[in-house]
């Protein structure tokens, strides 16, 4: 066997996956071939390198990663059920078959339910408007959830603008924006997720999440309108953490100084 | 039970199964994509596209195909969605940065350390469908008949491109640290 067909094995040498036989042939080849023992040396050199890169390299994932699946997998078992047809149609066996007599029934129903419409009272209960509005409710979760999880930013960006559509967002819609404020690549996908938490204000855990996220952010921008949030919210629970934001000489002048402002302004709404 | 029995029952309908193929999978998808893009952050989000992915055209699984081949084919083509949506760059780590022009007396921690930075540095400099088959074989160690699935080509080829690969990153790891072994 010649010399280049020797040197293909070398890796799987290296690697301990090379059968007895293609072994024992390639140390018989090495101990008359200089050449090949220079290549093994070399190779060799640069394999158990890799090998402790490897070691060096290897970062487990975190938790953030099964919950982000799991939302994932709820969102998308969502839909696939909103997809699914609840009841089949059976045809109605009063209903006629003539197009002629459906106009005639069509007509009637209209007729029917403008003058339903008009005569009911105004604010009435309607069960089924209520049930339509939260399956319209339950898609805009799901939705958001769905598109929060795309890899494009543009995307995550509509998955925040429906967020603030949804009127009562559920928990998993709450650690989906507060994981897109620590956790998004994309500052403005960060900076509308601060913006889609409007709504939480009355959540104190809220708050403190938010305080929490600041001195993890790595644009100062995002810190800021963080800080700005609290005021708006008057959020003094959380003024101690944002004290000690002001005086933390790691963080960047510009958001010490909101932080500090923050403190003073939420004394003046006292 | 084995991932193919456990994607089968996932193409069948029973999706929650598929949570037991990320708690297997996860953190080589999320390897692959460091090694490739060297960004940890975009990583998770490719890692989790992957899976998305599996989800959704779930029924295009061959019930005899290998699932870790056919899993690695999809990160392939979630990579390539990705590098033709943006620049083909591969940033340095910081470190190996750092390490330039320094000159600190080589203790044995120190020169491992080194040599780990060359040889990030070198993988990084490697064409793409090299360092590919490097970090699918040295990295993931997939089998080569994997590798082959993967890149739809035959396992002599893969083998050759191994050793093409081993030779161009050994090349550029000597040159960076300028010696050679002997």
């Amino acid at each position: 066997m010649n010399c280049e067909r020797m040197r293909e094995q070398i890796p799987e040498a290296l690697a301990g996956r090379l059968d007895k036989a293609a072994r024992e042939a390639l140390v018989e080849h090495l101990e008359t071939c200089a050449g090949c023992r220079t290549e093994v040396a070399e190779l060799n050199a640069a394999w158990r390198g890799l090998e402790s890169l490897k070691a060096g390299m290897d970062v487990a994932p975190d938790t953030s990663a099964k919950l982000r699946f799991q939302e994932m997998m709820a969102a998308y078992q969502a839909g696939m059920a909103a997809g699914q047809p609840a009841v089949r149609h059976r045809r109605v066996a009063w209903f006629p078959a003539q197009p002629v007599w459906q106009l005639a029934a069509a007509a009637g129903l209209l007729v029917g339910g403008i003058l339903f419409g008009r005569y009911l009272p105004a604010g009435g209960g309607n069960p089924e408007m209520a049930q339509l509005r939260a399956q319209v409710e339950n898609l805009h979760q799901m939705v958001a959830l769905s598109m929060l999880q795309q890899q494009s930013p543009s995307a995550r960006m509509r998955g925040v603008t429906y967020s603030e559509k949804i009127a009562q967002p559920d928990p998993l819609v709450l650690d989906a924006l507060l994981q897109a404020v620590n956790h998004d690549s994309n500052v403005n996908v960060r900076l509308s997720a601060v913006d889609a938490l409007q709504k939480f204000a009355a959540d104190p855990e809220v708050a403190r999440a938010m305080v929490t996220s600041i001195p993890a952010q790595g644009s100062p921008l995002v810190q800021i309108s963080l800080v700005d949030m609290l005021v708006q919210w008057n959020a003094r629970g959380v003024a101690p953490e944002l004290a000690r934001i002001s005086k933390d000489m790691q963080m960047d002048e510009m958001v010490r100084q909101r932080a500090q402002w923050a403190l003073h302004k939420m004394e003046t709404q006292r | 039970m084995q991932d193919e029995l456990v994607m089968r029952e996932v193409r069948e309908g029973d999706v929650a199964k598929l949570e037991v193929l990320f708690d297997r999978h996860y953190a080589g998808v999320l390897r692959y994509f460091q090694y490739l893009t060297s960004n940890r952050t975009l990583s998770e989000d490719l890692a989790q596209e992957v899976f998305f992915r599996i989800l959704k055209y779930r029924h295009t699984y061959r019930p005899d195909a290998n699932f870790r081949a056919w899993l690695y084919q999809i990160a392939r083509n979630v990579h390539a969605g990705q590098m033709s949506k943006q620049k083909p760059e591969v940033a340095l780590p910081e470190e190996a940065r750092e390490i330039r022009g320094t000159a600190v007396p080589p203790d044995r921690e120190f020169q491992k350390k080194q040599e780990a930075m060359i040889l990030r540095r070198a993988l990084a400099a490697m064409p793409g469908e090299k360092r590919e088959v490097l970090i699918m074989s040295r990295f993931l160690d997939l089998k080569y008949e994997e590798i082959a699935s993967v890149l739809e080509c035959e396992v002599g080829t893969v083998k050759q491109r191994v050793y093409r690969a081993m030779r161009d990153l050994s090349d550029r790891f000597f040159a960076l640290s300028g010696e050679r072994a002997s």
